[in-house]
């Protein structure tokens, strides 16, 4: 029923757009509103943030100790500028790391000067209380080796730290005295140092910003922030037609852009790459995907193109499990002929005919509700039936989708998600047979089975973790990188970037051209 | 009286009781986890069982299920999984706005079914009664978020008249905000109410009172609103107790492309992230409204049927 709703609700914002008749832009010229495709935020603290949409409250408010380019990622580790932290060592195993502090950086609400015993706090409790401790696994100590001088020990070498863990959202830097006065208010009223800091939390509706008048670098251009929260497509839609908010978060489903851009053209459409990676899991415990001719030959019957071409233009094409523009991502050219898998139908029946199933076979697949699933998994329908294997699509909600996948119910499973172009991060997350899904729901994501029901990567792996120079860990990640598409336990769909619609009056101040699915608004200002 | 609505409201508990059992078993039948709906589909399994652990989702089901029946019983609805705010604050900040939605709608939809029910009956097979009959069509057949949508484009986008979405804030604010939702609600029911009303009233007026009254020289309007409506209104009242309720748990469409805050989209919101103590506290409320509704439709009865009075 809510497919159906949501499938009408979006043609109907379309033929909404085509009604429309043009209005002046009128919202208020000291507030900047971006209404996001959620319900209501549940947390602000950004070591307890599960929903992306919140991230768009948590970016304004906080700030890491070193800063990507705005707009971007930080792919190498020169790409990351001083910010909170005004120089930083480290040692040639990459295993320790010293960071000397900004001074005169003042925390929001006059909760006073940040120190290191504030940055102390922030990477001590993103490794053992938050929501994403793992990713801080490799922090053996934190230390505070003066007052503004913060000394980070890792286990193992990381030369990529900066990208890895410094830069990250759940260590981004908090006031240690106000978490303590606060306690669990702080996840919904939190004390950053960044260019605006929370006025109102509303659960119904949304974060509620204004600028943080002591802040240490250059002072935010429009006043206040509201990130609101507006979960049907027609009802933000038409926020943004009227001119009730400057942004919104787009619909990433075929036509939806071009349908916006034809009926109003000064829309402007901020998309990033990648965006969501998608990563298509054969689970090698189910029939017949352990066969890796016959992995081969779906691989074959796929036609990225298409999936690009329906989901323009938010959709890259992508060989390999980390994207062309990533470190160890290929570009086709770069990859070795037969580790291509080039959309050849010939081929793939060739193939299937070798694997003793000329005729093909029917396998049992769950997609979800979400549009960005299911538009690829009934393209990649379309297209492997055309070779004789017939995918039998069950479209589940999305919650039940991923419970699901987790519980080894799955078979041909896509899997999107945010990640950072931090190779290892990517892989520990997909590849090791660590992260192996269980039946009893308490694995991870290695929906694969890859190095359990066959030899995997987890010794390249290993290695990888040892290398102490940002070319070695991008070489051994290319290798791993290599392995598993000769292997193919899994492969690399399309990106999907993510989509910001806006409205022409607003300039915010840095090309977008990829990063995380929220970005800073302190530059933003209105320019009609 | 009060011993008749007494027993009704005894009647209740085991239903309250059936309910309450129901959604427990239902949440945990349908497939999908909070953890992941919380942590997201990369989180490991450590931190997923760390979630299920602190939430108390470990716990043997027929545990859960004994402090769930406490907690209800005290009308302790406990946190929400999501976002950990107190649901009691988050149904006391939603409710009252559901329940705005529904009285305002169900007043317009009254006024504007009865009437035109009326109008129908009197001129049977004739224009008005067909035209009628068209627009009961169209108001069964057009989705409620169609119709909102439509609304919208044309009040709210194009001629400025309403606000786009929101709740607003004060009364009067708060009434332009809730205008446009509840004529669109009000849209569909009249569809409903008034072809109720049709018919109900052309049975009564082809009763034998009605030709007697006629007989007698009372004047048409006499005829039709004292003698005719007057008797129309028992299924009529049925009729009105189901409006309430279906909007009540149906106004979740329009509350959500009007962006407005309600107990439906809390409910909606819930389910999609299998906030098992929100969907729980939510249907519970639904369970007590409905009781309640009923509740009234029977002192209604008692009112507009005096022969249920006797018996009762």
């Amino acid at each position: 029923m809510l497919t159906r709703r949501s499938m009408l609700g979006s043609a109907f914002a379309m033929t909404a757009a085509g009604l429309y008749a043009p209005r002046v832009w009128a919202a208020s010229g000291d507030t900047l509103r971006f209404a996001s495709a959620a319900g209501g935020p549940r947390k602000t603290d950004p070591n307890q943030t599960t929903q992306g949409s919140d991230n768009w409250a948590v970016i304004q408010m906080f700030e890491y100790l070193v800063m990507p380019p705005d707009g971007k990622f930080g792919v190498k580790p020169e790409d990351f500028a001083p910010w909170l932290a005004e120089s930083w060592t480290t040692s040639d195993d990459a295993k320790t790391w010293v960071f000397t502090l900004r001074k005169g950086v003042q925390f929001h609400k006059g909760y006073g000067e940040m120190t290191a015993d504030d940055v102390v706090r922030s990477f001590l409790r993103a490794r053992d209380e938050g929501v994403s401790t793992s990713t801080y696994s490799n922090l053996a100590n934190v230390t505070a080796s003066g007052a503004y001088e913060v000394t980070m020990q890792l286990s193992n070498p990381d030369p990529m730290f900066l990208g890895s863990t410094v830069a990250t959202r759940n260590a981004m830097i908090v006031s240690k005295k106000a978490e303590a006065e606060l306690g669990e208010k702080f996840a919904t009223d939190p004390i950053g140092t960044g260019p605006y800091q929370i006025d109102t939390f509303d659960p119904d509706k949304g974060m509620f910003l204004s600028r943080h008048d002591g802040y240490w670098g250059e002072p935010a251009i429009i006043p206040k922030v509201e990130c609101l929260y507006i979960a049907d497509t027609t009802a933000r839609t038409l926020a943004l037609l009227a001119g009730d908010v400057d942004m919104i978060e787009g619909v990433r489903q075929p036509g939806w852009v071009p349908q916006m851009q034809q009926q109003k053209s000064d829309l402007i459409f901020d998309i990033t790459a990648p965006g969501s990676f998608n990563t298509l899991f054969f689970n090698l415990s189910k029939d017949p995907l352990q066969n890796i001719q016959i992995r081969k030959a779906i691989m074959h019957g796929i036609n990225k193109q298409e999936i690009v071409d329906a989901l323009q233009p938010m959709a890259r094409m992508s060989y390999t499990l980390n994207p062309p523009n990533y470190p160890t991502g290929f570009a086709l050219e770069d990859l070795p002929e037969d580790l291509r898998y080039e959309y050849d139908p010939d081929e793939a029946k060739k193939m299937l005919a070798d694997a003793g199933m000329p005729n093909g076979f029917k396998i049992p697949v769950n997609t979800s509700q979400r549009e960005d699933y299911k538009t690829q998994h009934l393209i990649i329908q379309e297209q492997l039936r055309q070779i004789g294997i017939e995918l039998d699509l069950t479209i589940m909600d999305h919650s039940a989708y991923h419970a699901a996948n987790r519980e080894n119910l799955n078979t041909l499973n896509i899997n999107s998600s945010s990640l950072p172009p931090v190779p290892l991060y990517v892989f520990n997350q997909y590849a090791p047979s660590s992260a192996n899904m269980t039946p009893d729901g308490k694995g991870g994501a290695n929906y694969s089975h890859y190095g359990v029901e066959m030899p995997g990567v987890d010794d390249l792996l290993g290695q990888m973790l040892q290398t102490t120079t940002y070319d070695d860990y991008v070489a051994k990640g290319r290798e791993v990188e290599l392995q598993i598409q000769r292997d193919l336990p899994m492969a690399g769909l399309p990106t999907i970037g993510y989509l910001v619609v806006r409205n022409p009056r607003v300039d915010i101040g840095f090309p977008l051209e990829g990063g995380y699915a929220y970005w800073r608004f302190c530059k933003a200002k209105f320019v009609a | 009286m009060a011993k008749y609505l007494f027993l009704r409201l005894l009647d209740a508990i085991p239903t309250v009781f059936l309910v309450l059992t129901l959604v427990f078993v239902a949440m945990r039948i349908l497939p999908g986890d909070p953890a992941l709906a919380v942590l997201g589909a990369n989180a490991d399994g450590g931190q997923l069982e760390a979630f299920r652990e602190k939430m108390g989702l470990n716990d043997p089901l027929w545990l859960q299920y004994l402090n769930f029946l406490w907690d209800a019983v005290r009308l302790d609805f406990g946190n929400s999984l999501m976002n950990d705010q107190p649901i009691s604050r988050m149904i006391a900040n939603n409710l009252p706005h559901t329940i705005y939605l529904t009285l305002l709608s169900v007043l317009l939809g009254l006024s504007m079914g009865i009437p035109l029910g009326v109008i129908a009956a009197r001129n049977r097979n004739r224009p008005p009664d067909s035209a009628l009959r068209i627009y009961s069509l169209m108001g069964y057949a057009i989705p409620d978020f169609y119709l909102a949508a439509i609304l919208l484009v044309v009040f709210s986008l194009n001629l400025g008249w309403f606000p786009i979405n929101g709740e607003g804030e004060g009364f009067w604010d708060g009434l332009h905000h809730l205008i446009l939702p509840a004529l669109t609600l009000a849209l569909l029911k009249s569809a409903f109410l008034g072809r109720l009303t049709r018919t109900s009233l052309l049975e009564v007026l082809g009763r034998d009172y009605i030709r007697t009254a006629r007989a007698k020289g009372a004047q048409e309007g006499r005829v039709v609103f004292h003698h005719g409506l007057r008797n129309a209104m028992l299924p009529l009242s049925t009729g009105i107790g189901i409006s309430i309720l279906a909007t009540l748990s149906g106004s979740v469409a329009v509350e959500l492309v009007f962006n407005r805050p309600g107990i439906g989209r809390l409910l909606i919101d819930a389910i999609t992230e299998r906030d098992y103590p929100v969907i729980q506290a939510g249907v519970m409320m639904f369970a007590f409204f409905v009781i309640l509704v009923n509740l009234a439709m029977d002192v209604v009865y008692l009112i507009v049927d005096p022969r249920i009075r006797i018996k009762s």
